[in-house]
């Protein structure tokens, strides 16, 4: 049955060869679209080198520290001292590793600026996240105990203060500090909040430790749980540990609202609540992603039904004769979505190639530092199913409309 | 076999009702050969599409094999047309994409059998109407008469009881015309298919068992 | 004739309404790429207030991780620094300020001045900051030392906010005050033509700028210093710079960069947006077009019978013509008119208040206008084909 229907869809889309050019034009260009977006999407969240364990992996990306009674609040990473003091020790986590959001430093070289991301982190940083390293090693326990200047820089560093040769060794002045280079590692793009800088050197080579006391901070922090299983457990503990924050300034502020949360989950948490809570809106933010999907595809889907709909009076006779053969409504139905089910998979075909296209101009326009845009099986898979949605919302009302042919005004008209 | 019981069909438009048929009595016995005559508008094709289950009454009944059929719905009607009705149009009504005996096995597709079955059945059929060395090739390459008995070879593939032909002689030549009249008679006799056929030509009118006549959508005989 | 068009549409309104919907869609699509566009544009075309050509930022990072907090300390550093700044002959003169022109952040303070509700962005900045940036005053004075003696304190503001708050009125001397919390009174000294912090795309709102000192501990420091440099200073300038500064404060991070290059970065932040969204709604009305021509070309075979009919009755190619690309016109008609009719609902609801209304109903013009286009490039086509219908094939069609 199927066989026949894939036989036939083949058949109508050679027969008017520019009603199919202008299917297939709408619906790459669609497909094209969101594949692009998705790839986007998958490259800020989705499980990327360094990140690999982020099925295990949680963070603390945003702290409120707030006054209840009066109203106000301060949004933002974290002090130091409540990821040290209430985050590090918690007893159903593997790891955590406290790091400093990356900064822009200038770096001079015979004269030349370069401007650098610095980040800040611990050793357990290190142990977390699987960094490919092309010389030297990463930063360990002892270089943040000991307050060593060292740092590890990444290869675009390298080439552009080194000239690509060896680095470790050698110096490094950022920011008006002077480190020695111990391991150089691959570019991380700038899209991984957790991982992506240019130069990553000890906390405790900061040019004061006015931070482990402060106030406030830029600070984050990533939990590893042993396996799967732990995620919700640590989400709960902390949740359990934060009515006994004790915060410096009590006077001040009396609450903390956090949560350890995948990224997705800070940034919907960001969006709804404005990080006023501590629920979970990563349902809500995907509804409101897949909402604005259908809301792109609108148009397009609008445009390829007024296409199919045309079209059905050509094969007026083709539906009668089925009909008085014996096909039910439905079994008409079925081969029409079939029909353009087949239709839209040869356009994710083409968008698929033009995705590859398109995320190598990205990707060589260095419009995302050092990111890499690629086709992956996740971005695929998605595809797969975008494209489905998209044959099935464009397929099903014109085909209905087609098995609603009346029989015998489908073969009253002359024959085809 | 079938029985049509005091048929009215009324065609409504927003401002106008048209009677096509009225007070149609009509008994089909099994292996009869009846054709339909009357002049242009006088119901003929309505009444045949009422036999073929592709249109309902307005008033009355329609019974097949003893059963009234009347209130089935669009998958019942559908199973019935499939298993017991082959149709043939005047036009051939043969899907230009497809080969001949693709073009034949379509009221196969609607059953449930296996692909090889199908294709054997299909060309036992155009053996039948004599077309086995033009199974490969399309609708386009053949000539009006040739079309035509692809399209009675689609219409007997699934061995059905009732063959509907809708004036199936009405765009051929008369040689064309009476090739394909001698299928059918010989499909009537040997297989006591039962044959009910509209048609304008005296000719063959007269060789069949019996003549419906038509007029203005009343039985006049 | 016009009458008869709309029959014709009106008769075959359900097979028509999926074709409506499609032009309604478009026209929101286009309107929305092409007010994006024409705001930007006509943001470009509005004074900017300053002049970024040979100004230098040098962004501070106290390493507090917020700037609500200080000590008395770290005002006199940033004053040391400032100090440190004047040694340098490359530097014409240097200013501090809470905000850098093209530098992301805002304070906005939103406050009531006499029941009306005064939503205004607020910087403070030092005396010298006019100097460094240019800013043309249209009334008043700037701040100068002077200030230090007056027992209010003095602000400036731009002219749009003057407007909103005084009307009329001579706004010099009026008090106002820019937050809600403030205590003190204040008093308005001068009055800038513009000052769009946010750089040429930004849009046009109400600034206020309040006197910074450098040398009262109560006051906050400034979080950024401006310094103008010579007409020519080559950026080696910036190294040697740095390194002057960070041996002035040692625990402190700094950061320069010459306008010229925020401006670039600003301008990208802006302008590749702009750009995506320009070439997806492109592709969208290119396959809108195609999808039209196909649908018109359907519909024109389907009315063989129809057309070739008007033929016979003696209708030249011509009047074929203007029949199909007419009844096109209508049924774009019909769809622009629903979108037009959802999109004035816009700025009654005051849903877009930060749109200029000419901004707006400019836009809408030049959507429709290209919406027409493309409905009418997608009728050539097919009518042509309809005008090649000989009355004689037409009627044996049956």
């Amino acid at each position: 049955m199927l066989k026949n229907y894939l036989k036939i869809a083949l058949l109508v889309l050679q027969r008017r060869k520019f009603f199919t050019f202008i299917s297939l034009f709408g619906i790459s260009f669609t497909l094209l679209v969101l594949m692009v977006a998705t790839a986007m999407f998958d490259h800020e969240f989705g499980p990327f080198a360094p990140e690999l364990k982020t099925d295990r992996m949680l963070g603390i990306y945003s702290v409120r520290i707030e006054n209840s009674e009066k109203g106000y609040a301060r949004t933002g990473a974290s002090p130091y001292w409540f990821l040290q003091r209430y985050v590090r020790p918690l007893a159903s986590a593997q790891k955590v590793s406290i790091y400093s959001l990356q900064r822009s430093v200038n770096s001079f070289k015979n004269g030349v600026k370069h401007e650098l991301y610095l980040k800040r982190t611990d050793g357990e940083f290190w142990e977390i996240l699987d960094f490919k390293f092309l010389e030297g090693g990463p930063l360990s326990a002892q270089d943040e105990k000991d307050g060593n200047m060292v740092a590890v820089i990444n290869e675009a560093t390298r080439r552009k203060l080194y000239g690509g040769q060896n680095a470790v060794g050698k110096t490094l002045d950022a920011d008006g500090q002077s480190f020695r280079v111990i391991g150089v590692v691959e570019n991380v793009p700038i899209l991984r909040v957790t991982s992506f800088a240019d130069v990553w050197v000890p906390l405790s080579s900061a040019k004061t430790n006015s931070y482990l006391h402060d106030g406030a901070g830029n600070f984050l922090a990533i939990i590893l749980a042993k396996d799967r299983a732990d995620i919700p457990r640590i989400k709960e503990e902390l949740q359990g540990v934060l009515p006994t924050v004790q915060i410096p300034s009590p006077t001040e502020f009396n609450r903390v609202i956090t949560a350890a949360e995948t990224l997705f989950e800070a940034a919907a948490r960001g969006i709804f609540a404005n990080d006023r809570d501590a629920g979970d809106y990563s349902k809500p933010l995907f509804a409101l992603l897949l909402l604005f999907m259908l809301l792109f595809m609108l148009l397009p889907t609008i445009n390829l039904i007024n296409i199919n709909v045309s079209r059905i009076m050509e094969r007026a006779s083709e539906i009668g004769v089925r009909k008085a053969f014996g096909a039910s409504s439905w079994r008409l139905i079925g081969q029409f979505v079939v029909e353009n089910l087949v239709l839209t998979f040869i356009g994710g075909a083409i968008a698929l190639v033009g995705t590859m296209m398109v995320l190598k101009i990205i990707t060589e326009s260095g419009l995302v530092q050092y990111a890499e845009f690629q086709i992956n099986y996740r971005i695929f898979f998605y595809g797969l199913l975008v494209a489905l949605v998209f044959g099935l919302l464009s397929g099903v009302y014109p085909a209905w409309k087609m098995s609603r042919l009346h029989p015998v005004e489908a073969l009253r008209g002359k024959s085809i | 076999m079938i029985r049509l019981e005091s048929i009215d069909k009324v065609y409504r438009t927003d401002k106008i009702e048209t009677v096509a048929l009225s007070n149609i009595n009509l008994q089909v016995k099994e292996g009869e050969f009846i054709s339909v005559m009357g002049p242009s508008g006088c119901g003929k094709s309505t009444l045949l599409n009422l036999i073929g289950l592709l249109d309902a009454p307005t008033k009355g009944g329609i019974a097949l094999n003893g059963t009234t059929i009347t209130a089935y719905r669009d998958q019942q009607l559908a199973k019935l047309r499939n298993e017991h009705i082959g149709f043939i149009f005047q036009s051939f009504h043969l899907i230009p994409d497809l080969s001949v005996v693709d073009n034949v096995e379509i009221p196969l597709l609607y059953r449930r059998m296996s692909n090889a079955e199908r294709r054997r059945l299909a060309l036992a059929a155009l053996d039948r109407v004599g077309l086995t060395a033009r199974v490969h090739h399309f609708p386009s390459q053949l000539s009006g008469g040739q079309q035509q008995r692809v399209a009675i070879a689609r219409a007997i593939v699934g061995k059905p009881k009732i063959l509907l032909a809708d004036e199936p002689t009405g765009n051929l030549d008369s040689q064309m015309g009476d090739e394909i009249m001698n299928i059918l008679f010989e499909l009537n006799r040997a297989e006591h298919t039962t044959v009910v056929m509209v048609t304008h030509d005296p000719r063959f009118a007269e060789k069949t068992e019996r003549i419906v006549r038509l007029f203005d959508g009343r039985q006049v005989n | 004739m016009i009458k008869h068009l709309f029959k014709l549409v009106w008769n075959r309104k359900r097979s028509n309404l999926l074709i409506m919907l499609e032009i309604f869609f478009s026209f929101i699509v286009m309107f929305a790429v092409i007010t994006l566009g024409v705001y930007y544009a006509d943001n470009y075309n509005q004074p900017l207030g300053f002049t970024y050509e040979d100004v230098w930022n040098i962004s501070i990072d106290m390493q507090t991780g917020t700037d609500d907090y200080w000590s008395p300390e770290m005002v006199n550093t940033t004053r040391q620094l400032y100090l440190a700044l004047q040694d340098f002959p490359e530097i014409e003169v240097a200013a501090g300020a809470h905000s850098a022109p093209y530098s992301l952040g805002n304070r906005t303070s939103v406050n009531v001045y006499e029941g009306k509700r005064v939503e205004m962005e607020v910087n403070e900045v030092t005396d010298d900051f006019q100097k460094v940036l240019g800013v043309p005053l249209l009334q008043g004075r700037w701040f100068e030392k002077s200030d230090d003696a007056l027992s209010w304190k003095p602000v400036i503001i731009n002219q749009r906010l003057a407007r909103a708050v005084f009307g009329d009125e001579d706004p010099i001397n009026q008090n106002f005050r820019p937050w809600a919390s403030d205590e003190d009174d204040h008093r308005v000294i001068g009055v800038v033509n513009d000052f769009r912090k946010d750089g040429e795309f930004s849009g046009l709102g109400n600034y206020l700028f309040e006197r910074k000192r450098l040398d009262d501990p109560k006051n906050r420091p400034p979080a950024n210093l401006l310094i103008k440099v010579r007409p020519g200073t080559p950026a080696e300038f910036e190294e040697r710079l740095l390194s002057k500064l960070q041996a002035v404060a040692r625990e402190w991070s700094f950061e320069v960069s010459p306008l010229v290059r925020m401006r670039e970065t600003a301008f990208k932040f802006r302008l590749i947006p702009l750009i995506i969204l320009g070439l997806i709604a492109g592709f969208l009305m290119l396959m809108v077009g195609l999808g039209l021509v196909g649908v018109l070309w359907q519909n024109v075979t389907q009315r063989i019978k129809e057309i070739g009919l008007r033929r016979a009755k003696g209708a030249a190619a011509n009047d074929i013509y203007k029949q199909i690309l007419g009844e096109l016109v209508v049924l774009a008609t019909f769809g622009l008119a629903l979108g037009a009719l959802l999109i004035v609902q816009l700025p009654l609801l005051d849903l877009i208040g930060f749109i200029r209304p000419p901004v707006y109903f400019f836009s809408m013009i030049m959507a429709l206008l290209v919406i027409y286009g493309l409905t009418l490039t997608a009728g050539l086509y097919p009518s042509w084909l309809a005008t090649r219908v000989q009355p004689a094939e037409a009627l044996h069609y049956d």
